[in-house]
């Protein structure tokens, strides 16, 4: 399968190193951070570990800042502390110290970077699964211990006015640098629930996709399995029938002379039998005829089944083609004792048909009739005018009925007795002959014309086959196709 | 595995597979409780109501090797629903090594032939190829009635190449014998594709006590295990 499949996308979301965004819902983080940093009076930045900023409020050191930013060294000396706490390491190095805290605190990797303003952050690196995935930074907030500026601020910066650094200063958070830490470490707490319910959402968001199209995968893979097969099983569909076109033909050539030799062996051409030999020679050809109409039928329906049926339409009569099948037919039913009506109109009925098709779906019909009528029963064909057929949409057409008082047909039968090969009886002892093909060429046909046929019956009571006809069938000479019992075809691509 | 030298980091996924309520998960939650918080991350599982897993558990444990190397073995489990195919497929990419967690009740035998073939079956979907792919088996819940005798596990060894291990996962039993099989064999072939005892510094012995380093690992063959790999590494 795997050949035949679409390549899938290289890696799964399970091997990716994931980012501390992916993780985190950023607005609801986003909040947490600001609830942290209104509660605390203490500005909160969050960075992955790309540098991208996740977080960043401010709280308090604007002025300050600001101002000391004003002095030339002090921008140069600021913007290398910024860098420092933003991208440096989050270990002991590079000015870093260990933050104040009472021994036995778990202290997650924090460090203290001092500015040289005398202020203070604090950074704690986001350590998940083992990964660095980012770092916070807590600050910058007075120590509580710092009482004037001290001398790396105002040897910085000649001419400061340190009345006002130290009111702007007032406006930034004091306090113990230890409460700020604990602060911090409830922050991280906060953080590393955030990211464990993130990455659970994440991942199996992400899992469930993939897994979504890989079930598509294989649907599409089974999908072009099965069609192929299709396509291989109509083949083989055709050549069936092609087979037995072949076949039913070679059959009949050789019967025919069969059949030929009988009939001119019981007329005594070749010299006078005796009353048993003549029974004989003339079961021969019973036989024969009723194998030659047998192979007849394959042959029609193979013939159907392999596309090469084409009708040819002429100008009919068809009260006359009604006529002609009722008398091949009324030997037969002379023999079982049947009563047999003929209604034509009383005006003869002419259309465009292929009257050998024609003709062949009535004495199908009629033999049907007579075949499953008991004794003493009665067979009728009905021909209407030429007159609107609601069936065909509103076109003029006709009606051929053939009706009976048979032995009728079950209710959920009634749709299958037009497939090819369909025996309501298929029992091994069932009463009727035949090979379950007239009905299916019956189909074939009158749907060749453009018309279609129905079936009502009551089991016991008889069967009623209607026939509706064009007076004029739509596309002359098309190749009928075999009959389909199904919901047919979907419609081809509009689009 | 995934050797990324660049971010000295070296990634290696185990997936426990198996037919559904076998006992993968409790497997991990064993592992789970028995280590401590700083060498693992947390376990996330996605569980139904009715304690069926629904997407995959996901346990990482991980070291720092001496050369600054983050090593990060990375426990998976697959949903054993049969519905679940495609996400125990998804799972499955790329593993380096297989648990598969059989139960040993005879009851079970066919589930658990139809998950070995799924197994194989969705190893070739994902290009990997099973003859590269170290399987160890867990014969788990040998506590119930019904379940194979020792034996019978014996026959089952001898069949193939896969080591087998009784557990009875519920109690521990057998829980990190088979982490330590299957993490084994996924440093044997790591090593010979990477070499990582050339490379990395990292010989088995010393792989498998740094995995184990933060595990309490009392009570269980593990730690005698470890102890005789030490010493002939010596």
């Amino acid at each position: 399968m795997s050949a035949e499949s679409p390549p899938r996308p290289p890696e799964s979301v399970l091997q990716r190193r994931l980012a501390l965004g992916d993780l985190l819902d950023l607005q609801t983080f986003g909040e947490l951070a600001k609830g942290f940093a209104d509660l605390y009076k203490v500005g909160v930045k969050v960075f992955d570990e790309r540098g991208n900023r996740l977080a960043d409020i401010k709280v308090g050191n604007g002025d300050f800042c600001g101002y000391v930013f004003s002095f030339a060294e002090g921008r140069r000396c600021c913007t290398a502390t910024v860098a420092r706490v933003k991208e440096g390491p989050v270990s002991l190095v590079q000015n870093a110290v260990p933050p104040q805290m009472p021994p036995g605190i778990p202290l997650r990797g924090m460090v203290t970077v001092p500015c040289f303003t005398g202020l203070r952050y604090l950074v704690l690196p986001i350590l998940w699964e083992g990964d660095a995935l980012g770092r916070v930074v807590f600050g910058p907030f007075t120590p509580e211990d710092l009482g004037d500026l001290p001398a790396s601020l105002t040897d910085l910066t000649p001419g400061i006015d340190i009345a006002l650094a130290q009111r702007h200063l007032a406006k930034i958070r004091r306090a113990p640098e230890q409460t700020v830490a604990k602060v911090m470490l409830h922050f991280a707490e906060l953080l590393e629930a955030l990211v464990a319910a993130g990455q659970k959402t994440y991942l199996t968001s992400q899992v469930h996709i993939e897994a979504t199209l890989e079930s598509n995968r294989d649907l599409e893979a089974q999908n072009r399995k099965l069609e192929a097969l299709n396509v291989r099983l109509k083949e083989m569909d055709r050549l069936k029938s092609s087979f037995l076109a072949t076949v039913s033909h070679e059959l009949r050539t050789p019967l025919t002379s069969i059949i030929g030799y009988s009939e001119m062996l019981s007329e005594g051409l070749v010299g006078p039998l005796n009353p048993e030999q003549t029974d004989y020679v003339r079961t021969i050809m019973d036989k024969g005829d009723t194998l030659l109409k047998l192979i007849s039928s394959i042959l029609d329906i193979s013939q159907i089944e392999a596309g090469k049926v084409r009708l040819t339409f002429d100008g009919v009569l068809v009260s006359d083609v009604v006529t002609s099948a009722l008398s091949s037919v009324k030997p037969q039913a002379q023999k079982k004792g049947l009563v047999v009506d003929v209604k034509l109109p009383p005006r003869a009925v002419e259309a465009r048909a292929d009257r050998e098709k024609l003709r062949q779906v009535v004495v199908n019909l009629l033999s049907n009739a007579v075949k499953f009528t008991p004794k003493g029963g009665w067979v009728q064909v009905v021909l209407t005018d030429v007159q609107a057929q609601a069936e065909l949409g509103g076109t003029t057409g006709y009606r051929i009925v053939v009706q009976d008082s048979g032995v009728g047909i079950p209710q959920d039968q009634q749709d299958k007795v037009f497939q090819s090969f369909y025996q309501v009886d298929n029992s091994s002892t069932r009463e009727f002959g035949g090979a379950g093909l007239g009905l299916a060429i019956v189909k074939s046909y009158v749907e060749g014309h453009g018309g279609v046929v129905k079936v009502t019956s009551e089991v016991g009571r008889g069967s009623r086959f209607e026939v509706v006809l064009p007076a004029k069938p739509p596309a002359p000479g098309s190749v009928i196709s075999p009959p389909v019992s199904d919901g047919g075809l979907p419609p081809p691509d509009r689009f | 595995m995934q050797l990324n030298h660049a971010q000295r980091e070296l990634t290696v996924k185990v997936v426990y597979y198996g037919p559904g309520l076998s006992g993968k998960t409790t497997n991990l939650q064993l592992i789970h409780a028995r280590t401590q918080t700083e060498g693992r991350g947390k376990l996330l599982t996605v569980e139904t109501h009715d304690d069926r897993t629904l997407f995959f558990d996901l346990l990482p444990v991980f070291f720092h090797t001496k050369g600054g190397y983050t090593v990060k073995v990375k426990m998976f489990t697959v949903p054993g629903q049969v519905i679940h195919n495609a996400t125990r497929r998804v799972v499955l990419q790329n593993a380096d090594a297989v648990a598969f967690i059989a139960d040993s009740r005879r009851s079970a035998n066919a589930d658990n032939n139809a998950y070995w073939a799924n197994l194989h079956e969705n190893m070739r979907e994902n290009g990997l190829d099973a003859a590269q792919v170290p399987i160890v088996i867990q014969f788990n819940k040998r506590d119930l009635p019904d379940t194979k005798t020792d034996e019978e596990l014996e026959e089952t060894r001898i069949k193939g190449k896969e080591p087998v291990i009784g557990a009875v996962a519920i109690r521990g039993e057998g829980v990190l014998e088979t982490m330590f099989a299957v993490i084994q064999l996924a440093y044997r072939k790591m090593d010979e594709q990477a070499g990582l005892a050339r490379n990395l510094g990292l010989s088995e012995a010393g792989f498998l006590a740094q995995v184990f380093d933060r595990i309490d690992t009392s009570g269980t063959q593990v730690a005698g295990w470890l102890e005789q790999l030490q010493k002939e590494d010596e």
